[in-house]
């Protein structure tokens, strides 16, 4: 019974606790996120979901959140697996502004149902590649850049920006079988038949993430002259760690923005010299923004990751996901007059969003992601991005800017968000904007 | 005192062979039909209907399909994803091919696919039993979720791979969307509700009979059924098309009715484990077990998912989640313990004891 009036005493005490905090959170935007910190993508999610949070954290301590309004950023946790991303896309809607989907099968299985509950889905860089096209696909947000421009930049990269230099050559794609890793397939294959290189798409299943041995015997027998690769999570470090034992040439080796972590290549140190990675961000340790974060956030001890976490690629580009949706909000403020804005709002923000070398110079943020901007036609704002290194120790920038070929993609997203919106129909489409306009 | 028998004299064979014998326990699945049919549908919110009450009914539906085979005709199967998935497949292709076709005429045809299927995979059973069966049944699993994702006609050429349910409008449910982005939740809980229903109904008729008999036969002694006159051959196979019917029907639903789009690992070995594991907690060889162990299995997750922040304990998202796998994993192994005829036998000793209470001499 004494155990039991503690218990009590404890829970009632809890209680009160967090009532008290509940009642700073009354006036504040709930922005959540769809984290995942459990099952095996967790490894590349944890850093990203890190980032995301400590700049929201930061903005909240000091700047007292975004326009004079906290936010409230809560994690729901999903493990990446698509019935929990549906359940806490549910749980959220409520009062949410925002949905941060975190994963393609997510994002899939809830688009058709924003354009009913009227609530914006952010999906930096991931996500149905054709969202870009903003008529069709009102409600989804996946700028700056998307799996089409990322496969699009890589080819440029190999290439030496001349797509017609690869006639002949074969090109492995390496990538997770499901729907993130079969997302640029369509536009790797209208290249390979547009400029006469042969690609050899090679998936890994869920469950051969980790022992990838018979897709790097089929890699070894078929000698591309290079393997582009889609992986996330454990497949990552499964590729990398099996290509070093095959001896694949690492510098022929070049995964996308999600497949440049820098755990993974830890793990074979040296021997990893020469892998690349597309991003569209990347890591400015000495950027104003990192100082302040320290200030704000580490040294209070808020913080959940640590000071090799924080140096690394994803980490960076978890801050830039958050300031792009911070900046969003902002820009709906300063149109609508308020700050109390509702998702409505925050998509006409994110619709016209212009992040400037100026703007990311105040932010301090020079560098660390390429200026881009939004229109009502165009989500993605197809920022551009560089191409990493693994130099042994660290991923370090190996070009310059590159851009996306944007007049072979623009008429494949119109299509494909054509293609989209007919197998849905009814589908409501924004007739005041023109695609093409973006 | 609230379960008292005496005074309920049965003057009648058909009395005595009656679904309720009890009149109580009529009563009580009145009560529940009027709560799933009246009550909830009109309290519950849309987070109630999305996370706990379609999930419920969905996951039910495919336990009783389980149960059919493996509680009733004792054939162990370890596939029950891969034939939802036949099922959800084959609606979708139907519907895809022939669009004027009625969304819950096409739920209802997609069963007779996974039917076929299942027949088909059943056949080592007439050779093999117990674990050797269930490997074959594992080799269902395998190999369909494979063709899945390499039949790329099965999903029309998507680019992603994943199927994407259309709207579409039923006459069943008064020309309302009931499966797409647009259905509302009220119309597919009630399309689900119905279909659940109407099978359950079925499926305790079917049990009661003699096809019912004949499997039970067939579970409990297979050799000696043959040797009353049971044909084995036609005993197991009509368990499996049965079974692999509904189970069917389950897998339409989940995706049309419910998750409004799927990718072909939706439908691999965990998701058969956690139906096996829901007809096991459950009780084998009961109706009402799937009921009950689903209500654990789905409903558990999401209500301790509440509970924390509606006490407004301050705990992370993902610590929730660890939470949330050892509480369920430990309820799992002390109902197993406590009972392991399942919760459907826990409630039948209930129900004896309520029946001879407050006197029990």
């Amino acid at each position: 019974m004494k155990h039991f009036t503690k218990l009590a005493a404890a829970a009632l005490a809890l209680s009160v606790l967090a009532g008290g905090a509940a009642a700073d959170e009354t006036e504040a935007l709930f922005v959540p996120n769809l984290a995942y910190r459990t099952g095996p993508f967790a490894a590349t999610g944890i850093p990203l979901m890190n980032g995301q949070r400590d700049y929201a954290l930061m903005l909240n301590a000091r700047d007292g959140g975004v326009g004079g309004i906290k936010l409230n950023f809560e994690e729901c946790e999903t493990g990446y697996n698509t019935q929990k991303g549906v359940e806490c896309y549910e749980k959220t809607k409520g009062t949410a502004i925002v949905t941060q989907p975190w994963s393609t099968g997510i994002t899939l299985q809830v688009l058709p149902k924003t354009n009913v509950d009227q609530i914006p889905i952010l999906a930096p860089g991931y996500g149905f590649s054709p969202m870009a096209d903003g008529k069709v696909f009102q409600w989804a947000y996946n700028m700056p850049g998307s799996y089409w421009d990322a496969a699009s930049m890589i080819l440029k990269y190999i290439s030496d920006g001349n797509l017609d230099s690869l006639k002949g050559k074969t090109i492995a794609y390496l990538h997770l079988d499901h729907p993130f890793g079969k997302e640029p397939l369509p536009y790797l294959e209208k290249m390979a038949a547009d400029h006469g290189f042969k690609l050899e798409p090679i998936p890994v299943g869920l469950k051969e993430m980790q022992n990838q041995s018979a897709q790097w015997l089929q890699i070894r027998r078929l000698r591309p002259d290079y393997v582009i690769m889609w992986g996330w999570g454990a497949m990552n470090a499964g590729a990398i760690t099996e290509a070093v034992k095959t001896k694949f040439p690492m510098e022929n080796f070049v995964g996308t923005w999600w497949s440049g972590h820098d755990a993974d290549l830890n793990i074979v140190g040296d021997k990893g010299k020469g892998y690349k990675s597309i991003s569209f961000s990347r890591p400015v340790l000495d950027a104003p923004i990192m100082a302040d974060l320290k200030k704000y956030v580490y040294d209070k001890g808020d913080s959940l990751s640590n000071d090799e976490e924080r140096s690394g690629v994803f980490y960076s580009r978890g801050l830039v996901i958050s300031m792009i949706l911070s900046e969003a909000i902002a820009t709906a403020q300063e149109h609508f007059g308020k700050k109390d804005i509702g998702p409505a709002d925050l998509r006409w923000g994110l619709e016209n969003l212009n992040i400037t070398d100026e703007r990311l110079a105040e932010l301090g943020m020079t560098g660390m992601v390429a200026p881009f901007k939004t229109t009502c036609g165009d989500h993605t704002g197809h920022s551009g991005g560089w191409i990493l290194e693994w130099d042994g120790t660290k991923f370090v920038q190996a070009s310059d800017h590159l851009m996306p070929d944007s007049e072979v993609i623009r008429p494949m997203e119109v299509e494909g968000a054509k293609a989209y919106a007919e197998a849905n129909a009814p589908w409501p489409v924004n007739e005041t904007c023109s695609a093409e306009a973006g | 005192m609230f379960y008292r028998t005496a005074g309920q004299f049965k003057t009648t064979y058909r009395d005595d062979q009656a679904l309720f014998p009890i009149r109580q326990d009529g009563v009580l699945v009145g009560i529940f039909l009027i709560l799933a049919w009246a009550v909830l549908p009109f309290v519950a919110s849309e987070f109630a209907f999305q996370t706990l009450l379609i999930p419920i009914l969905i996951y039910s539906l495919a336990a009783l399909g389980l149960n059919v085979l493996t509680g009733y005709a004792g054939q162990l199967s370890l596939g029950t994803a891969a034939f939802m998935g036949v099922g959800a497949y084959a609606c979708y292709k139907m519907l895809t091919i022939m669009p004027w076709l009625d969304p819950v005429i096409a739920i209802l045809l997609s069963g007779f696919f996974s039917a076929g299927i299942g027949v088909a995979f059943g056949i080592p059973s007439l050779r093999i039993k117990g674990f050797y069966l269930a490997i074959a049944t594992l080799a269902a699993q395998f190999f369909l979720v494979w063709l899945f994702e390499k039949w790329a006609w099965l999903y029309n050429y998507n680019a992603s791979g994943a199927i994407q349910v259309p709207n579409l409008t039923s006459v069943a449910a008064g020309g309302n969307y009931v499966a797409g982005p647009l259905a509302s939740s009220l119309t597919q809980y009630y399309i689900v509700l119905g279909i659940v229903t109407l099978l359950t109904i079925l499926t305790i008729n079917l049990t009661r009979g003699t096809l019912g008999r004949t499997w039970k036969a067939t579970r409990d002694m297979d050799f000696a059924a043959e040797l009353i006159g049971i044909n084995l051959m036609r005993s197991k196979l009509s368990a499996f098309a049965v079974s692999s019917y509904i189970v069917g029907v389950a897998g339409a639903l989940f995706v049309f009715c419910w998750r409004g789009a799927a990718e072909p690992n939706l439908f691999d070995i965990p998701l058969s484990f956690s139906i096996l594991f829901i007809a096991i907690i459950g009780g084998l060889g009961s109706i009402l077990g799937n009921y009950l162990g689903a209500i654990l299995i789905v409903g558990l997750p999401v209500v301790l998912n509440t509970v924390p922040p509606a006490l407004g304990i301050p705990i992370s998202s993902a610590l929730v989640e660890h939470l949330n796998l050892m509480i369920v994993g430990g309820l799992i192994i002390f109902f197993l313990i406590v009972e392991p005829h399942g919760l459907a036998r826990l409630w039948g000793l209930a129900r004896q004891k309520l029946i001879v209470w407050p006197f029990p001499y």
